[in-house]
């Protein structure tokens, strides 16, 4: 039973409980009515599934305590987590797996004026790429983080914001969506999240005094690894594997443009 | 191949680059130039931090409270006995500051809540406070899991279980969280804040 022990939640947060809970139902009982393909499914449950990991567990109480691990809890959260949702284009199969009344009141706010306006700004390419590169560097500000890491409300704020931005932006770029965005475009707002993520990682890893004094003031969970390492290895992660997922991302856009071109039938498959 | 290939946004113009220079810009400068902390002062968490709850046991042997200590400003320190390298230079400063404070240090106490409760009971709490000659201050002990939830309440680092295979290395900050005369939490002190400016903090504090 010693791996229940990395199950236990470090901070309980209905929140997360409920978001995730729901997500994985819906997701259930639609794949009984619309029948997605099994990468779809894979991609759903492994990005749902490192989501809560990262956040409903003993790795939450990591992340809270070591700059580097609450940078790769922000890669899960931020990156590679939505990126795995959006790639399994769950929207018609919660929407499928939802109880009817619920998405008649989805389908009813989709219809308001103010939500319109407000999905028609957050859509917006250059506010998508702003709002994700902004919030990187909002978060890492290193007033902002000692504020964020002491204070729980904050904190959670700064968790959820992280993945819904994640959510908006790789939703944009990894699938046409309601926006219909083309290819070119797609590609252009990936490339461009890149060069804010490796100035804030430079800096972050080139800084030779310690940013991020929270972690030694409240102390850090792994001994051995000094305050500017940790910071070193934070800013690393950032710098490289932050964009790194960008690549990924324009890698899915191109595949699946070519099997469009080539097999327009088939080509709705990838991605 | 999709018609509009080349968007009005992403076609590589000027408004393009020039909107990636300007965000760029504004992050650097932003992570260079914001450091909220005022100078000659300790770190402010009025708000941020809950304020002060607890039922432990003193380094006499009696059940304390937060409401023990009301009308006190009080300095919180987690650490434990056994510790050779930043517990006793914390609580030799803290003794410093409690020296500085004069007169006023009366109306200030220390809280030594010890992250080593298996070893260290009431009586080893006592004789180690008494090495560092002062009368305001008390030791605190209880359960692990009481002990652990008054951390995690602070975020400071200790918890009362390890991992499995975990090497069961104490980990523990050198915050001291310091809290008004109502039991609000106030300033996060640090090792890197000289003892004068965490005296003329803690006056400030102290009702008139």
């Amino acid at each position: 039973m010693e791996w229940f022990y990395w199950l236990v939640p470090w901070e309980e947060s209905i929140l997360v409980v409920a978001a995730t809970g729901s997500a994985a139902l819906f997701f259930l009982r639609g794949c009984a009515v619309a029948r997605p393909w099994l990468h779809r499914k894979l991609c759903f449950w492994g990005g749902l599934s490192l989501v809560y990991l990262v956040s409903h567990t003993q790795l939450d109480y990591y992340s809270q305590h070591q700059f580097f691990i609450h940078r790769l809890q922000h890669l899960a959260l931020h990156h590679l987590g939505p990126f795995l949702i959006i790639l399994s284009r769950p929207c018609p199969v919660l929407l499928g797996g939802m109880p009817s009344r619920m998405r008649q009141a989805f389908h009813l706010m989709a219809g308001w004026k103010p939500v319109q306006y407000l999905a028609h700004i957050l859509c917006n390419p250059v506010v998508a790429v702003t709002l994700f590169s902004m919030l990187i560097g909002f978060w890492l500000l290193p007033s902002i983080h000692f504020t964020a890491m002491i204070d729980w409300r904050l904190y959670r704020v700064m968790n959820w914001s992280m993945f819904l931005s994640g959510l908006i932006f790789w939703g944009l770029v990894l699938t046409p969506g309601p926006v219909r965005l083309s290819p070119g475009s797609r590609i252009g707002m990936m490339l461009a999240i890149i060069p804010p993520q490796i100035v804030i990682g430079a800096i972050i890893f080139f800084t030779s005094h310690e940013l991020y004094p929270i972690y030694t003031i409240c102390g850090r969970a792994i001994g051995g690894i000094n305050a500017l390492a940790d910071q070193q290895i934070g800013g690393i992660i950032l710098w490289i594997h932050g964009a790194m997922m960008s690549a990924v991302g324009i890698l899915v856009v191109i595949l699946r443009e070519l099997m469009l071109a080539e097999y327009p039938k088939n080509g709705q498959k990838v991605a | 191949m999709n018609k509009n290939f080349v968007n009005k946004n992403f076609g590589g113009g000027p408004n393009f680059s020039r909107r990636r220079i300007a965000a760029g810009l504004v992050i650097v400068l932003a992570m260079g130039a914001c450091d909220s902390t005022e100078q000659g002062h300790v770190k402010g968490v009025t708000g941020h931090l809950p304020d002060l709850s607890f039922s432990l046991t003193s380094d006499k042997g009696q059940p304390v409270t937060a409401k023990t200590y009301e009308g006190k400003v009080l300095l919180m320190y987690f650490g434990f006995t056994h510790c050779r390298e930043e517990c006793p230079i914390s609580m030799a400063r803290l003794m410093r500051v409690m020296h500085l404070l004069g007169a006023d240090a009366d109306r200030a106490h220390i809280l030594f809540v010890t992250v080593d409760p298996n070893r260290d009971a009431p009586g080893e709490l006592r004789r180690y406070l008494m090495q560092f000659d002062i009368e305001q201050a008390t030791g605190l002990t209880g359960s692990p899991d009481e002990i652990g939830r008054l951390a995690k309440r602070y975020r400071n680092a200790y918890r009362p279980h390890f991992p499995p295979g975990g090497d069961g290395d104490i980990m523990h900050g050198d915050a001291v969280y310091i809290f008004d005369t109502q039991g609000r939490a106030r300033l996060l002190a640090t090792s890197a804040d000289p003892e004068e400016t965490l005296a003329q903090d803690l006056r400030d504090l102290l009702p008139a």
